[in-house]
């Protein structure tokens, strides 16, 4: 380094003082070095600055690749919503509607069936081949009822085969179109002029379905009789219970048959060649009921089942974890001796530690069977939904992603019962409240914005895990059944982080499936970004009130 | 004899003292019950893994488990006995026995030979995506903390932190796929896993980094800069040597988070199976950054939810389980540890 450059001497006498004459000697000169106009401290600063900026990059980035792999989908979607229409598939699809609404009937039948013939075997103690005697008249009854459908769904399974030829003729001329430009692309104008790609005429190819209206009424109006014959001729059950749920069934297969008009007004205004708006594809997928993929019949990427699935999950798991995390961070940090607070904080920290896939994990080789073991011992029948026969589901990975969020929660929880001044503890003392008082009254409200904080930020660290409820929610994709009551909580499930883990591996890039699985991401995303903002919020507004 | 002299002050039992009692006992209840559910995890894998890890005869340990590849178990019967062998002692059972050419076997994969390509897989995982979050994670703590003033920017980089932390991992995994593995065109390789990784653990590196470096005495800078010493000159050699323990006792706990962490890399960087281990087989030395590894928290994965349960398959699913736990405790441990000896340490 170069010394200290030396003033020039001054010509003031030596007892006057400089008071800002030119620079002083003992100042050191630090900027020797420039580089695009910086000292050395300014490019060091300049470095350190530039790499924290990193997590807004990062942040940004996320955001933007999200957007980016997920962008496509509300057009891929529409796309594959307009072919559905135009070959026809739609058209089906009410049809099919209305044989699911038979097929459910036909279920809570055979149910009323197995409660009668358990009824009759275990508590008048016959043996079973008497017990089928004694059902014969209604097993009369409930085949007169399935029959009814039978031409329905000759019709539709027909009609089945017709739509998706079509679709598959359209599917094949795609890929041919796409090959095409591809030798285009690349310049082989030749060999493109070979592929031939006709367009599908769908007014033609649609017409033995529209065709099949008549028969439609046909069938309805045969299916319509035969209901009302066989319900005509519905035996009674003998316990006023089993009686009550059969005359709910009788009233609701009467809505049902009235609604075949309705299906019949449908089908007569369907037209195929209605374009399907924008929205109506992005509404697909954020109320849509159901999420199926490489189906032969037709996708639907609907994110419903999957964020009920994540949420419930979600809340069981909250249910365990608030009384305990809260319950426990009280303890610690109010009641608990020094040398306990010692022993209980670290042994927190390290559940906390335990990696997610090993829960999930213990979830699967232990925790499941014994819960489902629980679940059928006889003095535990009173629990709703016990007994249970699925091992994996909201319970077993709600107890799992409880331990998960008890750590965060309680660590959280006993910083903000930390940060109440000591005086408020005193004071209250002195008031001549008990300890517990103070705890309840004075020291939890005024550390209230915090613990709800930790509760958030709880929530988010269990709604973002994923190994776990891959591995033990049981991996089902539909909306769990909520007519249940409390039930619904050994139900199996599908999470949001699930679905992701769980597909994106084996997915063709930039095909749908892709892009609805990064639009799933982009939800999670923004609904952990929503849930971070609001305990920070949270802990901001009703901060200051402590004083 | 005098009765002792009546304490009006002393507490009287009641129904508030009753209260009081039940709901004392009701927290601690809570308080252990956390416990002892964790512990309960620990001790079941604990106990199930060693019996796989650890054997009755010298050298105590189950060495092939540590060293060895994963490969399929081959349960058959042979002359009246049962064997279980792995794939290679299997075949080489049938070159010995010609006569046991056909025999009819049950056949589960990844249930016998080790686990030594995870291990390997998860060290460089997390080796490299530490060493890229460290150096990121610190350069913006010593910004944050010692350069930068209460501007816009400054809020903003700490607001997008705190977001950053709450990101759940899947969704990292999403992006490192998006941006690596696609755009960037690194396929599944070490190094998509080492950004991915190291991107997700940033916020707790920064934030463990920033809080070491406030715990320096203010006094420290002044008189540096006091005596002439430049800004950077002040922070190299009366900042960051004081800091630097607590940043690298605090930064554990980010490994134990990596080492963890299973849903960034799925589909980032870690393979089923891979017969080949980093080292071999490289034509260039760049190929050793673009290969995919497995690792030890994706193949507990994949032989929890993709093998059957039974008694074959359950030696390997908790041995790896056991070893993997181990692993991640101890850097957990080591972290506690390490902190409550620093706080100790140096007291200003």
């Amino acid at each position: 380094m170069a010394p200290p450059s030396i003033p020039p001497p001054t010509t003031a006498p030596a007892e006057a003082a400089p008071t800002s004459a030119a620079p002083a000697g003992f100042l050191a000169n630090k900027s020797r070095f420039r580089l695009f106009g910086l000292t050395l401290d300014g490019c060091i600063k300049v470095f350190f600055g530039g790499n924290a900026v990193v997590a807004v990059v990062v942040l940004s980035l996320i955001t933007i690749f999200l957007f980016k792999e997920g962008g496509g989908f509300t057009g891929q979607n529409r796309a594959n919503l307009e072919i559905y229409r135009r070959a026809g598939l739609e058209f089906v699809d009410f049809m099919r509607t209305q044989v699911a609404g038979h097929t459910a009937l036909t279920r809570e039948l055979s149910e009323l069936r197995l409660r009668q013939f358990n009824r009759l075997t275990q508590e008048q103690k016959l043996p079973p081949a008497e017990a089928n005697a004694a059902l014969a008249t209604f097993d009369k009854f409930s085949d007169q009822f399935d029959d009814a459908v039978v031409p329905l769904r000759r019709l539709v399974s027909d009609l089945t085969e017709t739509a998706t030829a079509i679709k598959d003729k359209f599917a094949i001329n795609e890929n041919l179109s796409i090959a095409r430009q591809q030798l285009l692309a690349e310049g082989k104008a030749a060999e493109a002029e070979k592929i031939a790609v006709k367009p599908v005429d769908f007014e033609a190819e649609l017409k033995p379905l529209l065709a099949a209206l008549p028969d439609y009424q046909k069938a309805a109006a045969d299916e319509a009789a035969k209901i009302a014959a066989a319900l005509a001729a519905a035996p009674a059950l003998p316990s006023p219970e089993l009686q009550a749920r059969l005359e709910k069934l009788k009233s609701s297969a009467r809505a049902y048959v009235n609604g075949f008009p309705e299906v019949e007004k449908t089908l007569r205004s369907w037209d195929h060649r209605q374009p399907v708006p924008a929205a109506r594809a992005f509404a697909a997928f954020v109320f849509g009921r159901e999420w199926i993929t490489q189906s032969f019949w037709q996708d639907w990427y609907g994110i419903l089942p999957l964020l009920v699935g994540s949420l419930l999950v979600s809340l069981a798991a909250l249910c365990l974890a608030v009384p305990l995390g809260i319950g426990a961070a009280i303890y610690v940090n109010q009641l608990a001796s020094p040398r306990e607070q010692r022993l209980i904080k670290p042994g927190i920290e390290f559940i906390a530690a335990i990696p997610s896939v090993v829960l999930g994990f213990f979830g699967i080789a232990v925790l499941g069977e014994t819960l489902r073991w629980l679940s059928q011992q006889s003095w535990l029948s009173w629990v709703p939904g016990f007994p249970y026969s699925e091992r994996l589901n909201v319970l077993t990975a709600g107890c799992l992603l409880a331990l998960i969020a008890v750590p965060t929660i309680f660590t959280l929880a006993e910083d903000a019962l930390n940060n109440v001044p000591r005086a408020f503890k005193e004071a209250s003392f002195a008031l001549g409240a008990s300890r517990l008082q103070t705890i309840l009254k004075i020291i939890v409200p005024a550390s209230l914005s915090g613990i709800i904080s930790a509760v958030l930020l709880g929530l988010g660290r269990v709604v973002g895990e994923t190994m776990v409820v891959l591995l033990c929610a049981g991996n089902r994709i539909a909306l769990p059944d909520f007519t249940a009551g409390l039930s619904v909580l050994t139900q199996p499930v599908h999470t949001m982080t699930g679905i992701i883990a769980q597909e994106m591996g084996e997915v063709p890039h930039a095909s749908i499936h892709y892009r609805a699985l990064f639009m799933v991401g982009l939800v999670l995303f923004f609904l952990s970004l929503l849930i971070n903002w609001l305990a920070q919020k949270i802990v901001r507004r009703y901060r200051i009130a402590i004083g | 004899m005098d009765a002792p002299p009546e304490n009006h002050f002393r507490s009287r039992p009641g129904a508030i003292r009753a209260w009081e009692n039940v709901l004392h006992w009701l927290f601690r209840g809570a308080t252990y019950l956390v416990l002892l559910c964790g512990g309960l995890v620990f001790g079941q894998i604990v106990w199930r893994g060693a019996q796989t890890v650890f054997t009755t005869r010298a050298p105590f340990v189950n060495v092939a488990f540590f060293t060895e590849a994963p490969e399929s178990l081959h349960v058959f019967e042979y002359q009246g006995q049962k064997q279980e062998l792995g794939d290679r002692a299997f075949n080489a059972f049938k070159v010995a026995h010609p006569d046991a050419k056909d025999v009819k076997d049950e056949s589960y994969v990844y249930s016998a030979g080790g686990i030594f390509p995870c291990i390997v897989g998860t060290v460089l995982l997390v080796a490299g995506s530490m060493a890229i979050a460290l150096f990121l994670g610190v350069s913006s703590a010593i910004y944050l903390n010692e350069y930068a003033h209460d501007s816009a920017l400054v809020r903003f980089i700490r607001l997008a932190i705190l977001n950053l932390a709450g990101v759940p991992s899947i969704v990292f995994g999403l992006f490192g796929f998006g941006m690596f593995v696609i755009f960037f065109g690194w396929n599944v390789s070490l190094i998509a896993g080492w950004f991915t990784l190291a991107f997700m653990v940033l916020p707790v590196v920064i934030t463990a980094s920033e809080e070491s470096l406030k715990a320096v005495p203010k006094g420290f800078r002044e008189g540096s800069l006091a005596l002439g010493a430049t800004k950077w000159q002040t922070i190299r050699q009366n900042v960051l040597p004081y800091a630097l323990p607590g940043i690298l006792t605090s930064s554990i706990l980010g490994i134990a988070r990596v080492a963890g962490e299973t849903a960034p890399i799925m589909f980032t960087a870690a393979y089923v199976v891979r017969d080949k281990l980093p080292w071999e087989g490289l034509t260039k030395a760049s190929d050793f950054f673009f290969q995919g590894v497995m690792a030890l928290p994706y193949h507990i994965y994949v032989v929890s939810s993709k093998i059957p349960q039974n008694e074959y398959t359950a030696r390997v699913q908790y041995g790896t389980a056991f070893v993997f736990l181990l692993l991640v405790a101890l850097i957990a441990s080591a972290s506690i540890v390490l902190r409550s000896r620093l706080r100790n340490r140096y007291k200003w």
